[in-house]
């Protein structure tokens, strides 16, 4: 099947407006706007079943339908570029080669929620995002595509590149609305959700970058084109990251629903050198570990789901057998421990308990109690939380203790006195 | 990493920003729905010019943006990027996430560290470098991967670490100049 996200993913930097036009850009975001109706754009959003692509496979039409139809002041669309899921590259291979690609998408999409404003979240790190997307901005706002006037219609639509300043937790939607405000990045208690109390207190909706991506292409080809890719569940195409130990590590664009082997090893080349693998993490650090074994899983979200672990960003990690996998756990469980924002106490101590735990079991000092501490924690994990942060520390813990163990009982050493200390938190 | 001074051509703890600068500032503050969004983007901007973020600056954004210093502060301090003091001319990040960590970073970082001779987390003796670990950057498929003040270098060795350093070891004039031009050097 077709590609259509990454077509430009081979230059060496954006692609401009003019020759953007002469590719198409624009072109589907000015008839839109100019002949259909906000809740038409809606249902054929919806009616082509495009799921988030920024971790949670939330449908995008319905998120997109509790948005006011008759706003009593703005609404706000908020793109969430802060890409910092270990393991995903996805979202900058957009901003920094077709940045007119999520701007035409952003111009639709804020066609249909009745916004006039857009802020794309940029992390902070990605300067050369920034760049490329207020280079592109500019642009528009020349050439009369965004700004009071989009596109001819008497339409507003504005566009602000906002910069994060480092810290993984502000991806989390809420966290990314009270950065985008000027405060620490600490996730809100849900209700009230976004599109009721959002971005400045405002109806606001956070999509992921690729997600919005997409948009442009279903509103030009239509919804049985779209639902010709990808699953039944899931349709569209995605854009498969594999980096770790593999041939050709990088970005690929494939439908929903390949098996991961084929990621691997028809995308990727397979595992570095010939080596065999240890195990791979199925779509970010998150979604924790799986054996060589699970290699036919679906790249799917409900198929994954029940596997017991999640597509999350679609980013595929692959472990070589020379690293063994009590490192690469202590890798994630030390970044978890890191990034949790401190405000809920099974979360904070969580992941710092956890990260001490494993790291015990790395220098072959774990004991027997030890799996009684862990299991307490993956309940805790369960509690309820303002966010579902616990969830992703829980990931490459619990898979590991499933299909993993055998690891840990052969690190079990001479009980350790000492009980793990607290948590550090984000000053 | 106390006792380090600010970067050489760059503004001491007491300098006031310039009046382009400061009209900058005001403009940040009134893009946003309210003055307070322009905050994190201020901060980006005074750090960029005097290398860090001094206590005059956070009162300054706490006057421009209608809060008290100390909210300021308590914001500056949650974000990893913002420094509350100043830092090596040339700041070395490197990925010890899970790709990067599979593709050897330990061992660009233990190059790195052996080379420069300082420790991940310090600084060296002439405030020119300081070496950082840090989490995933976007760049797994390219890892080893580092970062000096938001520029990447991608598929990094030990060897090539070792020619970035030494690009940066001899340069005099801007550092925004030198890493680019290190990095274009290094590819
Ligand atoms: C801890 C945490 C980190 C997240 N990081 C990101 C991220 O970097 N990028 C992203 O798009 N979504 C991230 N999300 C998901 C967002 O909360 C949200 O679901 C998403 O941006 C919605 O967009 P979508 O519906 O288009 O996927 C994260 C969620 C959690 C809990
Ligand atoms: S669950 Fe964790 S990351 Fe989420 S708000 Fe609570 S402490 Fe912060
Ligand atoms: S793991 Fe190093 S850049 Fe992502």
């Amino acid at each position: 099947m077709a590609n259509y996200l990454s077509l430009e993913f081979a230059r060496s930097g954006p692609m401009l407006l003019a020759e953007a036009r002469g590719k198409g850009r624009w072109a589907t975001a000015e008839r839109v706007l100019k002949t259909m109706k906000p809740e038409q754009v809606v249902d054929e959003v919806k009616n082509a079943g495009l799921r988030g692509r920024g971790g949670a496979w939330f449908p995008a039409g319905i998120k997109w339908s509790f948005m006011p139809k008759e706003p009593k002041g703005p609404s706000y669309l908020v793109i969430n570029a802060d890409e910092g899921e270990p393991g995903t590259f996805k979202d900058r291979q957009i901003m920094e080669k077709d940045p007119h690609l999520l701007l035409e998408g952003i111009a639709i999409a804020c066609f249909a929620m009745r916004a006039e404003t857009c802020f794309v979240y940029v992390r902070g790190e990605y300067l050369s995002s920034l760049v490329a997307l207020e280079t592109a901005i500019a642009e528009c706002e020349q050439a009369g595509l965004l700004g009071d006037d989009a596109l001819g219609t008497g339409r507003r639509v504005r566009v602000l590149a906002h910069r994060g300043a480092g810290a993984y937790i502000c991806g989390e939607e809420t966290a990314l609305l009270n950065s985008l405000e000027g405060r620490r990045g600490e996730p809100r208690a849900k209700p009230p959700f976004p599109a009721v109390y959002g971005a400045f207190g405002r109806p606001t909706t956070v999509n992921n970058v690729e997600t919005i991506a997409n948009v442009p292409f279903i509103l030009e080809r239509g919804v049985p084109w779209f639902r010709s890719m990808g699953t039944q569940g899931a349709p569209g195409n995605i854009l498969y990251g594999v980096s770790g130990a593999v041939e050709n590590p990088g970005i690929y664009e494939g439908p929903l629903g390949m098996s991961a082997r084929d990621v691997i090893e028809k995308f990727a080349g397979g595992v570095k050198a010939g080596k065999k693998m240890r195990a791979f993490i199925p779509g970010g650090a998150s979604t924790g570990f799986l054996p060589p074994g699970k290699l036919d899983v679906v790249m799917d979200p409900d198929a994954l789901k029940k596997e017991g672990t999640m597509l999350g960003t679609g980013g595929i990690v692959v472990i070589p057998e020379e690293v063994e996998l009590l490192d690469a756990l202590r890798v994630l469980s030390r970044f978890f421990r890191h990034e949790t924002c401190g405000q809920c106490a099974p979360c904070r101590e969580g992941a710092a308990w956890s990260d001490q735990i494993v790291g015990r079991f790395q220098r072959g000092e774990g004991s027997g109690d030890d799996f009684a501490l862990l299991n307490d924690i993956m309940r805790g994990s369960k509690q309820r939380t303002i966010c579902v942060f616990p969830e992703a520390f829980a990931g490459p813990l619990g898979s590991a203790l499933v299909h993993f163990k055998g690891d840990f009982e052969r690190n079990i050493g001479p009980a350790s006195p000492v009980a793990p200390q607290g948590a550090t938190s984000r000053g | 990493m106390s006792g380090a001074s600010a970067r050489p051509g760059q503004p001491g703890e007491d300098a006031t920003p310039p009046e382009p600068l400061l009209r900058e500032l005001e403009a940040l503050a009134a893009r946003y729905p309210t003055r307070r969004g322009g905050l994190l983007l201020m901060l980006h901007r005074l750090q960029e010019w005097r290398g860090w973020i001094a206590p005059a600056d956070m009162r300054r954004c706490g006057t421009l943006t209608g809060i008290s210093a100390a909210e300021v502060f308590s914001v500056v301090s949650f974000y990893t990027m913002f420094r509350t003091r100043p830092g090596a001319r040339f700041p070395i990040g490197i990925c010890r996430n899970i790709a990067c960590f599979v593709q050897g970073s330990e061992h660009v970082t233990r190059a790195l560290s052996e080379k420069l001779g300082c420790e991940p987390g310090g600084m060296t003796a002439d405030g020119r470098f300081s070496l950082q670990e840090v989490e995933c950057l976007g760049s797994c498929g390219s890892g080893p991967c580092l970062e000096i003040d938001s520029r990447y270098f991608e598929n990094v060795d030990a060897g090539k670490a070792g020619r970035i350093v030494d690009a940066l070891a001899r340069s005099d004039g801007d550092a925004t100049d030198a890493i680019e031009h290190a990095a274009k050097a290094a590819r």
